[in-house]
């Protein structure tokens, strides 16, 4: 918990709202398994935490319909404060 | 011929049957012929919203059973002229009835009427595949709420599938005060979240209540928010250009004067 949210102003409802719908809605168009955005969203983030700092609070995932209305764009959301200094990739 | 538009919401509550009972009603003080299905057999109430019910002989399972003709089914209501009721049955299920069914007489209504409303119940099970079965457009009806804007999008979802188009939204129960005070989603995030057109916004309005309890449609008064604006999404159906106004919060000078117009 940061300073903002000890201190300053709660987040409106509404907009908590509009965060968790875009969530949920995300999940639910993919008519597959419930559980992958959520399982996809960790694994993307753990592989961008190895080269930008970012918080998980602030990832967002959606899927939009596609032009020709049969596909699908998965749209991953990393807003980021600045790359790492020390890039390493293990393994 | 005329169109058919269903009106659905997969949430159960957020006002589809008022909603087609003042749309049919509109549309009919405008001028048009308008026949409203109530396909939520089982649990049927749009004969009661719209306080028809004393005069239901029939129904549209003695339509399907050919216990009597579609046209002889279907009751008039007296205070307007070109509307009419096809009620659902209330001893039946929704599994005595198959979608073929329901878009056959949906099929047969558009011959007389410029539209036809059908009334869908809660759900995405088969009370909702036969309300849809005929359908050519939609009407969603959803309330500011993550619940019921996340059923719409499940069912929009369903009706693309089924090729149903276009599908318009009816934004139901909106409060400007609560969207200034943060804590309702306003238009412009219902409308990013589902992404279909907007056919018009309904404001919060204690009016709804009355006209319920009176079994007189709102539209048939045009004291109310709500009943204006219903007035004004049947003449965007009808196909005029209408605006959708910006519902606006309360202030100190909007407070006053609505505490005097109002009815005591």
């Amino acid at each position: 918990m940061n300073f903002m949210q000890l201190f300053g102003r709660k987040s409106k409802s509404s907009t908590i709202a509009k965060q968790r719908l875009k969530l949920v809605i995300t999940q639910d168009r993919f008519d597959v398994d419930e559980q992958l955005v959520t399982r996809l969203t960790h694994d993307l983030a753990e592989v961008l935490a190895k080269y930008f700092e970012f918080s998980m609070n602030s990832v967002q995932m959606s899927l939009k319909k596609a032009q020709d209305g049969n596909s699908y764009i998965l749209v991953a959301d990393f807003p980021y404060k600045k790359a790492t200094k020390h890039p390493s990739i293990k393994g | 011929m005329g169109k058919v538009i269903v009106v659905t919401s997969g949430k159960g509550g957020v006002g589809k049957t008022t909603s087609t009972a003042n749309l049919g009603t509109a549309l009919a003080l405008i001028g048009k012929t308008v026949a409203v299905v109530d396909a939520d057999v089982g649990l049927r109430n749009l004969d009661v919203v719209m306080g028809l019910e004393s005069r239901i002989i029939y129904t549209s399972m003695d339509v399907i059973e050919k216990q009597c003709e579609l046209q002889k089914a279907l009751v008039r209501d007296r205070r307007v002229e070109g509307l009419m009721l096809l009620a659902a049955s209330q001893k039946n299920d929704k599994d005595d009835i198959q979608p073929e069914q329901m878009k056959s007489i949906c099929q047969r209504l558009t011959v007389n009427y410029d539209f036809v409303l059908v009334d869908s119940p809660a759900g995405i099970e088969r009370g909702f595949q036969n309300a849809a079965a005929g359908a050519e457009e939609a009407i969603i009806v959803t309330t500011p709420d993550v619940s019921a804007i996340r059923d719409a999008d499940r069912i929009i979802g369903l009706l693309q599938n089924a090729r149903v188009e276009p599908i318009n939204l009816v934004l139901n129960r909106f409060s400007p005060d609560l969207v200034k005070s943060g804590n309702m989603l306003d238009k412009s995030d219902v409308l990013d979240i589902l992404n279909i057109e907007l056919l018009g916004i309904i404001p919060e309005d204690e009016a709804v209540i009355a006209s319920t309890n009176r079994g007189i449609p709102l539209v048939h008064s045009t004291s109310s928010s709500a009943a204006q604006a219903y007035m004004r999404i049947a003449r965007r159906l009808s196909g005029q250009q209408i605006p959708i106004p910006d519902l606006h919060a309360k202030n100190f000078f909007s407070g006053i004067m609505e505490w005097f117009s109002r009815k005591r």
